[in-house]
């Protein structure tokens, strides 16, 4: 008997090996995952939380590779031109949107295989607390009245803040001051410190201020509410509705070319990463919203997002496509 | 918020009596000296690399190793400054002024003795000035505006006189080179690309560390490369390494005040330890009796600049703990490490969360006195590596030199960069253009431009929003400050210049 049951387990460990070497065989070595922001921002904090269980779902270690430089673009040209063996993945962060449309870089979301879509995250528009600004239609009208007057203090001209708040104003015929700022930190710092009137950042960038009673968020940029700020309206509901708001978004790919087996070990292998809990709860305490997205849903959001970025950079005059 | 003086004792009480605590301290100390000594690896690298190791411990220990590698880092640059020229981090690199002229006299032990302890004194006032003067100082970081940053940085740039050397001339145009090459890359406030000729690794900028280390690395490579076959080998002696008491007396004064300046500095976000390192500078040449004496391997040169960029390892604390906004890259990557357990740093963190901020008080105090430990066990090794062969040291210079360039970005690019860089800066000091002015346009460049650019449009265009008595008196009183400075700086070499006419005319 209990030779017997040796027997069988000893057949099916060797069916299992077998059938491992013959459909398995990938991934046989430890994965790259290209990170095109430098370490400790939030691009490598999610690429970072998102592999820390590699080894249980995809069975190989994946390791995290800051490659930074030329906004992200550095990066990302290093993936879409890796030897497309499956081996290196990047992670695909909004400005991949803007390369090609303002003449940065001839990338695109055609250079990639996508494997999926991780999370988007919403913009806010805030004041400080104290502002003379109760609502969206206040900041609006005065704008209106009074144009270049209101000093609005983004994270980066062209960036997705920057051209989130100009999608709004434009459309409802408001003229503000934009005061481009190197990053989220200072220019809710600036905000803070009522150097400007108007902050534009992600909406999860001034969770604490919120918390803290210190800013009023006028609007969430979004189709609909963030769980994070259940009493922050949507630009729909604060009277100033758009279709497609613009989103920060990060999501994965690869190099074109990589074998389909190959890519669907990596988008199962990545999505059972998305899915562990420990991954959800470590975005969620951070404000990041997961949404996800297989290959053809990414694509779909990326062609989307295209169109809206090219109206956007219109009205910025930062639209140059690479020809 | 008031300073609770019974919870403070308490977190003492913690700290002291778990040894955990202190073993991650000493290895986070041990790993910052190491990867700051290294040109290339900075304290956010050795920070955002040791992160994942602390994510199965308890919050503190994490913490504890992380401090230990910030404060580490910033002060195992000076080692590498004094050695071979080349800062290890950018912080380190007003350090190089006077402990490699140091080094070069055969007190390469004392200057980094020197550096040890100035880190070590520098470092616990700005931990006692975090501890006690975090909430009243965090408002003050907020009222930097982009007037007031401006400000600052012309206040940095009339520092330019006093590292220029013998000519000023060559120190304006060097100075004009650095701010030349700041504008190069992605500019950040229209988002369009300046002279990057097309190539897309120029977009983000030339990389500082790779400059940096073509700056001051490879130029001395080459430098030492042309002397080797005209020299005959001089044997630097290691000395000793602790300065002694007497000499560290002298300098209290210049400890002090640069403490205070670096840890103000370092709570100012935005800014970070290098430019601590270099206001510090100035402010002790300004004040000395006998400016002249810096930038030829004066004590107190290297006592300034190390007291002050440990100092602002505390300052840059002040703005992440109380308001969540990182003073710099380092405190960036400490804040994600805080959200990483949960924590997220910020007004209601510190009114919130005593547990965990009192014991990082004391950790960052207790940081310092490990630092000195270490530091000095530390410091006969490293001046050791001076007595080597220089033919063979200076090849492992240039091989660490293509490392750390690399390792930056993991970018070929940025070995070329510090290669053509090095090749500039080695025909720059043949004809005698002092390199100094370069780096400090090189840090104060874009912290001017951006935010001339932008207070010029919040103020639609009015120039005189800087000298605004009633809105931005500390952008006047900075204004006010560096004309004072280069007046009397002018004033002093003038006047000695006269004095060498004088003296010619009489020996004639």
């Amino acid at each position: 008997m209990l030779k017997k049951s040796l027997l069988v387990s000893a057949a099916t460990v060797a069916a299992i090996s077998l059938a491992t070497s013959a459909w398995a065989a990938f991934p046989e070595k430890d994965i790259t995952m290209i990170v095109p922001w430098a370490a400790g921002g939030g691009t490598d904090t999610l690429a970072r939380i998102l592999v820390k269980n590699a080894q249980k779902h995809i069975g190989v270690n994946v390791n995290v590779l800051n490659k930074t430089g030329g906004s992200g673009s550095i990066g990302m040209n290093e993936v879409a031109r890796a030897r497309p063996d499956g081996y290196t993945v990047g992670v695909l962060t909004f400005d991949l949107a803007r390369y090609r449309l303002s003449g940065l870089a001839p990338l695109s979301y055609r250079d990639f295989g996508l494997i999926m879509l991780l999370n988007q995250n919403p913009g806010a528009i805030t004041v400080r607390a104290d502002s003379q600004f109760q609502t969206l239609k206040d900041l609006i009208e005065y704008g209106k009245a009074n144009p270049g007057v209101l000093t609005a203090g983004h994270t980066g001209a062209g960036g997705a803040w920057h051209l989130g708040l100009v999608t709004v104003a434009t459309q409802a015929g408001a003229k503000l001051n934009y005061v481009p700022f190197d990053g989220a930190a200072p220019a809710r710092t600036a905000l803070l410190g009522g150097h400007v009137t108007i902050a534009a950042t992600g909406i999860d960038e001034v969770q604490e201020f919120y918390k803290d009673k210190k800013v009023r968020i006028l609007s969430v940029n979004d189709l609909k509410r963030h769980p994070n700020f259940p009493d922050v309206p949507t630009l729909a509901e604060a009277g100033y509705p758009l279709e497609a708001p613009i989103l920060d978004w990060r999501g994965l790919g690869a190099p074109k070319g990589v074998p389909a087996d190959r890519m669907k070990v990596l988008a199962d292998g990545f999505k059972k990463c998305f899915e562990d809990p420990e991954f959800q709860e470590a975005a969620k305490a951070r404000g990041l919203i997961l949404t996800w997205a297989d290959s053809a849903g990414f694509e779909k959001f990326l062609i989307g997002m295209e169109k809206t970025m090219e109206g956007a950079l219109k009205a910025v005059d930062l639209y140059k496509p690479v020809q | 918020m008031d300073f609770d003086f019974a919870v403070f004792v308490n977190a003492w009480a913690t700290v002291l009596s778990n040894p955990w605590l202190i073993v991650f301290l000493f290895i986070g100390v041990t790993a910052g000296i190491s990867v700051g000594c290294l040109p290339g690896l900075t304290a956010t690298m050795g920070c955002a690399l040791l992160i994942p190791f602390t994510f199965g411990r308890p919050p503190l220990e994490g913490l504890f190793m992380l401090m230990g590698v910030f404060a580490g880092g910033i002060y195992g640059g000076s080692i590498s400054s004094i050695l071979i020229r080349t800062p290890g981090t950018p912080a380190a690199a007003a350090t190089l002024l006077d402990g490699y002229p140091m080094a070069q006299r055969g007190q390469a032990g004392k200057a980094i003795g020197v550096a040890t302890v100035a880190s070590f004194v520098g470092g616990t006032i700005g931990a006692l000035i975090m501890t006690f003067l975090s909430p009243s100082i965090a408002s003050f970081g907020l009222r930097f505006g982009p007037a007031e940053f401006f400000a600052l940085a012309l206040f940095g740039m009339s520092m330019i006189i006093a590292v220029s050397g013998v000519s000023i001339l060559k120190g304006i145009i060097a100075a004009l080179i650095g701010l030349l090459v700041t504008t190069i890359g992605l500019d950040p406030l229209s988002g369009l690309p300046r002279f990057t000729f097309g190539s897309q690794n120029l977009l983000g900028g030339p990389t500082f560390i790779p400059v940096l280390i073509g700056l001051f690395g490879i130029g001395q490579v080459l430098r030492n490369v042309e002397k080797m076959e005209i020299v005959h080998e001089i044997q630097t002696a290691v000395g000793k390494i602790l300065p002694s008491l007497k000499e560290m007396w002298q300098v209290k004064l210049t400890l002090f005040k640069s403490a205070v300046i670096g840890t103000f500095v370092g709570a100012i976000p935005g800014t970070g330890c290098d430019i601590a390192a270099f206001a510090s500078y100035v402010e002790a040449k300004r004040a000395s009796k006998t400016p002249e004496k810096f930038g030829t391997g004066h004590i107190e040169g290297v006592a300034a600049s190390e007291a002050g960029n440990n100092a602002c390892v505390g300052g840059a604390m002040i703005p992440m703990l109380t308001l969540g906004i990182p003073g710099d890259a380092v405190t960036a990557v400490l804040l994600g490490a805080l959200m990483v357990h949960n924590y997220q740093p910020g007004p209601i963190f510190f009114r919130e969360n005593l547990d965990i901020v009192y014991p990082l008080f004391a950790g960052m105090i207790l940081a310092q006195s490990v630092l000195l430990v270490v530091g000095l066990s530390f410091a006969r090794f490293f001046a050791k590596l001076l007595t080597f062969d220089k033919r063979i040291f200076t090849a492992i210079i240039f091989l660490l030199c293509i490392i750390g360039a690399y390792s930056m970005q993991f970018n070929s690019f940025d070995v070329f960069l510090a290669l053509g860089v090095g090749i500039f800066a080695y025909f720059l000091e043949y004809y005698r253009y002092p390199l100094s002015p370069i780096l400090l346009a090189f840090i104060l460049g874009p912290i001017a431009e951006q935010n001339l650019r932008r207070a010029l449009q919040i103020s639609h265009g009015d120039p005189f929003t800087f000298i605004d008595p009633i809105n931005h008196p500390i952008s006047l009183a900075f204004v006010i400050i560096s004309i004072l400075a280069l007046a009397s700086m002018y004033l002093r070499m003038r006047k000695t210049r006269l004095e060498e006419l004088k003296r010619e005319r009489d020996e004639a």
